[in-house]
């Protein structure tokens, strides 16, 4: 029972950054826009809210800004992957992939140019627990769901948000619509463009989120390379989750599994770290190989519309 | 219905709608070279043309979807400038487009809200909207399930909830593309009746067709385009089949070729494709009872219309057989009576699977000799899409064997049946029969790749390529700018001629067509007709699959129904009635189709 607590409790926190980057894969690609520089937008978001939160204090107020201010800074490259495909039509994945070592640069060289090298690397507090009361109590599901730090706690809430505002709202019907048929859309008086920036713009500054959590929940300190392929997995979870924000939600949780799973087993197994880190990776693979085939894709994912054009959409 | 004017012809107003001198460029290509166009309030006005003469880019300047490079819109008495279709919107001006803009995953009711203002506080509450789509639907007999999914919707339903779409926004110009294109005769009469409904609540109609003699049926006023050019406009009234079949294409050659294949067929001179009023007609007559003025008024000027065409006169009631012989005894009589050749494709007992897994296609049996042609008749999604896929190889059918030439192709990749001679016209042009982004000489290649005449060694030999593209470019009077030309940029006509010309060209034993000349004017219809007649001359077979039962008459030696994925009936040419086949592709009278109007 305790084994599976502490299990619990590491896989939960261990879920935010693949859901927030997840998510917003999945908003950007429901309005039809793929975007493929999540690795690069996390890292930028990890050295950002780290470099932003160090410099105020490193607290759990400069923290929270922080975070405000890596998902921004994420926001800002969404926007030119938004405008470079939207206004320029230059291809997404090309985009997407120069975003991603623009960001990967970006996030070192800004660290190098803040903190330099130094001998001893800076640190900042690390998010702490904020048990919620009476709920907090109940066996196995308190200490699980309901003593977690904030960005816990906010994840599961967006989660929700997500799938209100897509399946239960008038701008979420408008915005499934892009990515579905944005010919039709147009014609219905829908502006694709600005569903387009919005959405992109949104889902980028989630991936932003989601890598300034790294350094805030696990060490308090950055180092090149944080992100660990969890931007590339984040892909594959959009697609796992069907593109639906509660069934992104659930691959999350067993994507987090498969991670505590490989560190415990490091400590524990003969078997090489490196062959056990792979698991996730594998995992995703033979989840994608089961599942794909039935998952519900946009079918303008990753497609320019462009009114004037006469190919048939 | 309501107190909107309603008078038809010239109002006190003036125009709604006054569009000048409109000029729109695609690259090089000129697609309006100063167009003018005005409707008036309350009238039906036909857009007629050609294929790439210049309509739909005309009324997408209009809706928005295009911005013309010059020109001026005025439209109920106000300059308008329409940057997206969302002003067009909500000027009130509403299309419903050949291919249907709607998101196949949402329901009716969300297709046709989409975009418009719903509350989402304190719940997202589409009951209301709901609740007016069906009082719309209702008023103008536009039937449809409010709550049912679009993808699962047949053509004709999917139709009416783009009208409704427009009408849900209150437009008061209203444009329907081609409407008609993909329409059973019964659903034609039953839009012609709802936009007779729609015009006298006060809303103005553009009727873009290319179909004469359904501009003649329902239209007030008709403007002629061709080239990108206004032709003329004239009153319905006014004028002939003829008249406007002259300035339509403007070619004197082409009017006498057409007038002496489909003539005899056709009391106007119009297409073979065109068999709207013939069959509207007897319908009328079958209910005459419950016909409304409307109706009967429709029907008298189809007749008038017959008269002025200087061709006999032909009753709703009349013989239908005897016209249809009177074709056969011109140049098809040949075939019928020569011995029948050497069987080309014989089908044994298929089954084949559709796209959701369920059978489309049970137990079918088809033999196919040298010089024929067989006709598949039924209305659209009866199994038709995977019965000629199985015929050309696409599909692999999960029971029964396909042979060619007497050799067994069943489940061999396409590369054989290529090999063996059968070509495939497909259905969905733009999914099926062309790579959109790719060169028109690269598409004119595609299945010709491995053939000695242009490859050597496994290089592609692009000189005898382009050499040949544009041989054919010429040969088939593809309008486009040379075979470098991008596919995905010409219209749906030229694209249907690059695809028959990659089909004809091949001179196949087997040649599967399925609706080979929907949406193609006069001209380009009796061209594939000739070159039917010449491939079968010289010793092919041809499966012919069409919804047009004239067409079929007119070219197949035996026509087979498909209903329901079965073969419900099979009738040679002579014998053929049109009201018996009519009844067959409704499911052998008994049970009606749900998409038939109640």
């Amino acid at each position: 029972m305790n084994g599976v607590i502490n299990f619990l409790e590491l896989a939960i926190p261990g879920m935010v950054a693949f859901v927030l980057a997840a998510q917003g894969t999945m908003l950007g690609g429901r309005a039809g826009v793929f975007n493929v520089s999540q690795e690069g937008l996390m890292a930028l978001g990890a050295s950002v809210g780290f470099l932003v939160s160090y410099k105020l204090g490193g607290t759990f107020g400069t923290n929270m800004i922080g975070l405000a201010v890596a998902a921004a800074a994420a926001a800002a490259m969404g926007l030119i992957l938004a405008y470079t495909t939207t206004i320029l039509r230059l291809d997404q994945f090309v985009v997407g992939l120069a975003l991603f070592f623009a960001g990967i640069g970006l996030a070192s060289l800004l660290y190098r140019v803040v903190i330099g090298i130094v001998p001893q690397p800076p640190q900042i507090d690390t998010l702490d627990t904020i048990p919620i009361p009476l709920l907090s109590e109940i066996p196995l599901l308190g200490p699980t769901l309901f003593d977690q730090d904030i960005v816990v706690y906010f994840m599961f809430l967006l989660s929700g948000l997500l799938y209100w505002v897509l399946y239960r709202t008038n701008l979420g019907m408008k915005m499934r619509s892009v990515g579905e048929n944005p010919r039709a859309a147009d014609a219905a008086g829908i502006s694709v463009t600005k569903v387009r920036f919005w959405a992109t713009a949104l889902g980028a500054a989630l991936m932003g989120m989601g890598g300034a959590y790294l350094p805030m929940h696990f060490s308090g300190i950055y180092t090149d390379g944080i992100i660990a392929g969890r931007g590339w997995l984040a892909i594959a979870l959009a697609f796992v989750g069907g593109w639906r924000p509660q069934y992104v939600l659930l691959g999350a949780a067993f994507f987090a599994c498969m991670e505590i799973t490989a560190l415990e087993l490091q400590s524990s197994t003969v078997i090489p770290v490196e062959f056990i880190e792979t698991f996730p990776y594998v995992a995703a693979l033979v989840v994608m190989a089961f599942i794909f085939r039935r998952t519900q894709v946009p079918a303008f994912l990753g497609r320019n519309y462009d009114r004037e054009s006469r190919t048939a959409s | 219905m309501t107190t909107k004017t309603q008078a038809v012809g010239p109002s006190s107003d003036g125009p709604l709608l006054q569009m000048s001198n409109v000029v729109k460029r695609f690259g090089t290509v000129v697609a309006l070279n100063g167009v003018d166009f005005s409707v008036d309030r309350g009238e039906v006005h036909g857009l007629l043309g050609g294929n790439g003469a210049g309509k739909t880019t005309l009324m997408n300047c209009l809706y928005g979807l295009y911005r013309p490079d010059s020109g001026s819109i005025v439209f109920e008495g106000k300059p308008l400038t329409i940057r997206a279709p969302r002003d067009a919107i909500r000027y009130g001006i509403g299309m419903v487009h050949q291919n249907f803009l709607q998101v196949d995953t949402y329901t009716v009711t969300e297709n046709i809200v989409l975009g418009t203002q719903v509350s989402s506080f304190p719940r997202f509450d589409l009951r209301a909207a709901r609740k007016k789509v069906m009082d719309l639907a209702e008023r103008y007999g536009l039937n449809v399930d409010p709550d049912k999914r679009v993808a699962d919707l047949p053509v004709g339903v999917r139709q009416r909830v783009e009208i409704l779409k427009a009408l849900y926004r209150d437009a008061r110009l209203l444009i329907l593309d081609e409407p008609t294109t993909n329409l059973t005769p019964q659903e034609v009469d039953a839009l012609f009746d709802s936009l007779r409904a729609i015009v006298d609540a006060g809303t103005s109609i553009i009727l873009i067709t290319h179909k004469i003699r359904e501009s003649m049926t329902v239209c007030d006023r008709l403007t002629v385009m061709r080239d990108g050019q206004r032709v003329e406009t004239l009153v319905r009234r006014e004028t002939t089949p003829r008249e406007l079949a002259n300035l339509m294409v403007g070619d004197q050659a082409v009017i006498e070729r057409v007038a002496v294949a489909v003539g005899e067929t056709e009391p106007e001179s119009d297409t073979v494709e065109d068999k709207a009023p013939k069959e509207p007609s007897t319908t009328k007559s079958a209910d005459a009872e419950s016909a409304s003025d409307d109706e009967a008024s429709a029907a008298t000027t189809d007749v008038e219309a017959a008269e002025e065409a200087g061709v006999e006169e032909k009753p709703a009631d009349a013989e239908p057989a005897s016209a249809d012989e009177t074709a056969a005894d011109t140049d098809a009589e040949a075939q019928q009576d020569a011995p029948a050749g050497p069987i080309r494709l014989r089908v044994e007992g298929i089954d084949v699977p559709g796209d959701q897994g369920a059978v489309a296609v049970h137990g079918c049996d088809l033999t196919v000799v040298s010089g024929q042609v067989l006709g598949i008749a039924g209305v659209a999604g009866n199994g038709q899409v995977e019965l000629a896929e199985a015929l050309a190889g696409v599909r692999r059918p999960s029971a029964g064997r396909l042979s060619v030439n007497g050799v067994d192709l069943t489940g061999r990749p396409v590369r054989d049946w290529l090999a063996a001679g059968v070509t495939y016209v497909p259905e969905d042009r733009h999914r099926d029969g062309i790579l959109t982004t790719a060169t028109i000489a690269d598409n004119l290649l595609l299945g010709s790749q491995r053939t000695s005449r242009f490859s050597r060694r496994g290089v592609v030999r692009w000189r005898a390529v382009r050499r040949t593209a544009s041989e054919l470019i010429t040969r088939y009077s593809v309008r486009a700018s040379g075979h470098s030309a991008v596919a995905g940029t010409l219209s749906g006509g030229n694209i249907q001629r690059v695809i028959l010309a990659r089909a004809f060209s091949r001179e196949p034993d087997v040649l599967i067509l399925h609706n080979p000349t929907r949406g193609l004017d006069i001209g380009s219809t009796q061209f594939v007709y000739d070159r039917i007649r010449e491939v079968t001359a010289s010793g092919a077979a041809v499966v012919l699959i069409s919804e047009d039962l004239d067409e079929l008459l007119y070219l197949a030696d035996h026509i087979v129904v498909l209903y329901n994925g079965r073969v419900v009936g099979r009738v040679p040419r002579q014998q053929a009635d049109r009201f018996q086949l009519g009844r067959l592709m409704a499911g052998a009278e008994a049970e009606g189709r749900e998409d038939d109007r109640p």
